[in-house]
C-alpha cells in the first residue's frame, strides 16, 4: 500500500490519519495567515498609529 | 484523543493571532496612549449655549503649560471658531458641542474624530506637532447643507498664536 498518497489510503486504514497529508491546504492557510498578519500590522501600526493627532484622552 | 499534527498547528496559529490582536491593542493603550472618547462631560442645555461660559464665545485658550482647550460649537452648517487656531507642539483638548442637530467632528486624515451631540460635550485630547493646516468636516448627515459643512484647524507657531490671541483681545 502506498505510504504517501491519500488516494491509496482509502479502504481498510482506520487508525492511520497521519497518512492524510493535505499539504496544499496547509500551504494555502499559511499564505492566508501571513496576509492576515501583514494586513493587521499595516492597518494598526502604520496606518492607525502613524497618523497625526492620536487621541490620548 | 488523537489530534492530527496540522490540526495542532492551526490551533496554535489561531491562538497566536488572538494574542497578537489583544497584545497590539494593549500596546496602543499603554505605549502611544490611545484613548476613547469618554462620556465624562456633564450634559448641557443645547438651547442655552449663548449663556454657557465655555460655549457662548467659542475659542481656544491656554489652560496650562503647553496645554490648550478649544471650545468648539458645531451648527448647521459650520464650526465656530473658524478657523480653529492652535499652537504647534502642544496638547489640545477639544470640547465640542452642537446647538442644533447631531454633527460629526473629524479632523481630516487624522485620528481626531468624534460625534457631536446636542446637549452633550464631546471631549478629545490630542498631541499636536508641527505647523500644518488641517481640514475639518462633519461626517454625520445633518441637513441640506451637510456636504458644505467644513472648517479648518490651523496649527501655527507659538509666537503667531500669541500674536493672534492678543490681537483678538484688543479688537
Amino acid at each position: 500500500m502506498g505510504q504517501n498518497q491519500a488516494a491509496h489510503a482509502s479502504t481498510d486504514d482506520v487508525s492511520g490519519d497521519e497518512e492524510f497529508d493535505p499539504i496544499g491546504t496547509l500551504t494555502l492557510i499559511g499564505i492566508y495567515f501571513v496576509i492576515l498578519l501583514l494586513a493587521w500590522v499595516y492597518v494598526y501600526y502604520i496606518e492607525f498609529l502613524g497618523r497625526d493627532l492620536v487621541v490620548v484622552g | 484523543m488523537h489530534i492530527h499534527a496540522y490540526e495542532k498547528l492551526w490551533l496554535a496559529a489561531s491562538i497566536l493571532l488572538i494574542l497578537l490582536l489583544i497584545g497590539s491593542v494593549t500596546y496602543g493603550a499603554v505605549g502611544p496612549g490611545v484613548a476613547m472618547v469618554a462620556d465624562s462631560e456633564q450634559p448641557i442645555d443645547a438651547g442655552g449655549l449663548d449663556e454657557d461660559e465655555r460655549f457662548s464665545e467659542p475659542r481656544v485658550e491656554q489652560v496650562g503649560e503647553n496645554e490648550y482647550a478649544a471650545y468648539v460649537v458645531a451648527y448647521q452648517f459650520g464650526f465656530e471658531p473658524s478657523p480653529i487656531v492652535v499652537p504647534e507642539d502642544s496638547t489640545v483638548t477639544f470640547y465640542v458641542t452642537s446647538r442644533d442637530v447631531i454633527h460629526g467632528f473629524e479632523v481630516v486624515g487624522t485620528n481626531a474624530n468624534t460625534m457631536v451631540v446636542p446637549g452633550e460635550v464631546s471631549e478629545i485630547t490630542v498631541e499636536i506637532d508641527g505647523s500644518q493646516e488641517y481640514g475639518l468636516l462633519c461626517n454625520e448627515y445633518c441637513g441640506a447643507g451637510h456636504h458644505a459643512m467644513e472648517g479648518k484647524v490651523n496649527v501655527v507657531s507659538q509666537e503667531e498664536f500669541e500674536e493672534r490671541n492678543s490681537g483678538g483681545d484688543d479688537a
